[in-house]
């Protein structure tokens, strides 16, 4: 009887650890180790931000344009798409210490960056890598 | 200029080691008899906990904070208390169980080993961008490393409406600290802080159960924490959960050795692991609370009660006075007057029935085989835990139930990311109870204490 509890109590964590570990998915894990590569070599193809701007790749450019031409102590009205949300956190996160206000809040701002989008704020805007850029 | 992954990973191993060593020595006195793998666990949790200290006392004197002046402060704050001499408390309690084979034994620390690189290579090469560091653990602590100051914006400015103004804010700090340590922000670079959190996790289980039921116990249960997949995946990067999983461990642990033995050591870990729990999620809060509640119904004692609740209440204060009061905005609270009981109800059913119907159907399996596994083991010294466990699920459900948005939404993206925090504090109960499947289980001989607080 103390054997088939054994055996019952090591079958039961048997089944536990492959449930635990079931999500794990090895071509994305080697990927990593293979980005990981890259990065510890120095590697030029490597890009830090990759996995963070999936949603779209071409949005990081355009949040480092915005980066360059505007203040650390600016307010920064972004008008961005709406969703996901990535696109909003992106900005507060990727400007800060920069204030980041979404459109409702403009009138405080310093400057209007528009992403890929007909809004506009008025003439006088600069083309910037993926939009446009209004400053006071 | 960025500086190269390998130097900017050293700084913060560099910073992350020196507090680790400044946290083991400041709290030596309670940690004798313990195990040297829970001594560097517990030395990280309160190394974190004094390097953010030091990074406030910085701000806070308008010193523009730098690796060497934390160092330091950390150094400082170690002479004290080494000055001090803090006494020496009683041994913390010991059981000497099945050793277990060299070589199972070290299989199970491969399995724990593997699973652990994984998460760190993954880590590592995400860097963090999970929402939650986006809109507020990275943005916060961004912020206060850039401006050199805590800007009350952070907790006023309308626009950040989503940052979550009444969170803790330890993982802000430590984040801001290890940037200085750096000199920039390197969002690559810091990931290391979660894998390291999950490495003194895993050394605070094995460490533990190796003391107080057997080396099998505590492989086994490290080597299932480390396969927790959901909870250490490169996704988690940058939030909480996972240095909060150490903390539900350290809070766990002390409070299963509190049981054992009414240890001045004890109940200062036990305060401890409050703080860091409070310090790092609202939930850790709300977890140390009601250990407190399971600890004083077992012991009609307020001692514990009492070293884990005025860590939160202390810790409550000081973000009171840094920010002000917050409101709660994911909560409607009105859901709780009597006159909309019957409307909480009906959400309360809905939101278990959404558990059980999502989550519970999907953990089905693993369920089954814990369920087994209670069924054909005895009880464990870590058993007096469950109805901590139980009841915090509970209150999560309950949490769901009053959101201010929609709970099913709130459901599917957070149950079990919270869920999967407790895991690794829910693997010391399995751990414990494997010794009761042993030959000779009931002959496990325990060393016999030589000092007892009990009167």
């Amino acid at each position: 009887m103390e054997g088939v509890r054994r055996a019952l109590a090591v079958l039961s964590l048997l089944v536990l650890a492959v449930s635990l570990v079931s999500p794990l998915q090895p071509a994305e894990t080697r990927a990593r180790f293979e980005r990981l590569k890259q990065a510890v070599s120095g590697d030029a193809r490597f890009r830090a931000d990759r996995a963070s701007f999936w949603f779209d790749p071409d949005y990081a450019a355009f949040l480092d344009d915005v980066k360059r031409r505007t203040p650390e102590s600016a307010t920064v009205a972004m008008i961005v798409p709406e969703r996901p949300d990535l696109y909003r956190y992106q900005a507060v996160y990727r400007l800060a210490p920069r204030r980041v206000v979404e459109e409702r809040w403009k009138g405080e701002a310093d400057a209007v960056a528009t992403y890929f989008t007909e809004k506009t704020r008025g003439p006088g805007g600069i083309a910037i890598t993926g939009g446009e850029l209004w400053t006071r | 200029m960025t500086a190269p992954l390998p130097a900017a990973l050293f700084a913060v191993l560099v910073a992350l080691a020196a507090a680790t060593v400044a946290g083991a020595i400041l709290i030596r006195p309670w940690t004798a008899g313990l195990t040297k793998r829970e001594r560097l666990a517990w030395g990280l949790a309160a190394g974190l906990l004094l390097q953010a200290a030091c990074l406030l006392v910085l701000l806070a004197v308008h010193a523009r904070p730098s690796a060497w002046k934390i160092l330091l402060l950390e150094a400082v704050a170690v002479t004290a208390a080494w000055l001090a001499g803090g006494k020496r408390t009683a041994p913390a309690p010991t059981a000497v169980g099945e050793r277990g084979s060299r070589i199972l034994l070290a299989i199970l620390a491969s399995i724990a080993a593997a699973a652990w690189l994984v998460f760190l290579f993954g880590a590592l090469a995400d860097s963090m961008w999970a929402t939650d560091f986006l809109a507020f653990w990275g943005y916060k602590g961004k912020v206060i490393f850039l401006t050199g100051e805590i800007p009350q914006r952070l907790f006023q400015d309308p626009a950040l409406y989503f940052a979550h103004r009444e969170y803790p804010l330890l993982v802000p700090f430590t984040f801001a600290a290890l940037a200085t340590f750096l000199g920039q922000w390197n969002d690559q670079a810091m990931a290391l802080l979660d894998p390291i959190c999950a490495l003194a996790t895993l050394l605070a289980i094995s460490g533990f159960l190796a003391r107080r039921a057997s080396p099998l116990s505590g492989a086994v249960a490290a080597a299932l924490a480390a396969l927790c997949v959901f909870l250490y995946r490169p996704a988690n990067a940058g939030t909480a959960e996972v240095p909060f999983a150490l903390g539900l461990v350290l809070a766990s642990s002390s409070a299963v050795d509190f049981l054992e033995r009414e240890a001045a050591s004890s109940l200062g870990r036990l305060a401890l692991a409050s703080l860091f729990c409070a310090a790092l999620k609202q939930e850790g809060s709300l977890f140390v609370l009601l250990l407190a509640a399971a600890l004083l119904l077992r012991t009609r004692r307020w001692r514990p009660v009492a070293a884990l609740a005025l860590p939160v209440a202390a810790h409550w204060v000081f973000l009171y006075l840094l920010r002000g009061n917050q409101t709660r905005r994911d909560f409607d609270f009105t859901l709780l007057t009597p006159a909309r009981w019957p409307e909480l109800s009906h959400r309360f059913g809905s939101v278990v029935g959404r558990i059980l119907g999502t989550e519970g159907a999907q953990a089905l399996v693993p369920i089954l085989a814990i369920a087994v596994y209670f069924g054909v083991t005895r009880r464990g010294i870590a058993d007096p835990l469950l109805p901590v466990f139980a009841a915090q699920l509970l209150f999560y459900a309950v949490a769901f139930t009053v959101s201010s948005f929609d709970p099913m939404y709130a459901i599917d993206g957070a149950v079990r990311r919270i869920t999967m925090s407790l895991f690794p504090a829910f693997t010391l109960v399995l751990g414990a109870r494997l010794p009761t499947v042993s030959a000779g289980a009931a002959r496990i001989p325990r060393r016999p204490a030589p000092e007892t607080a009990r009167s």
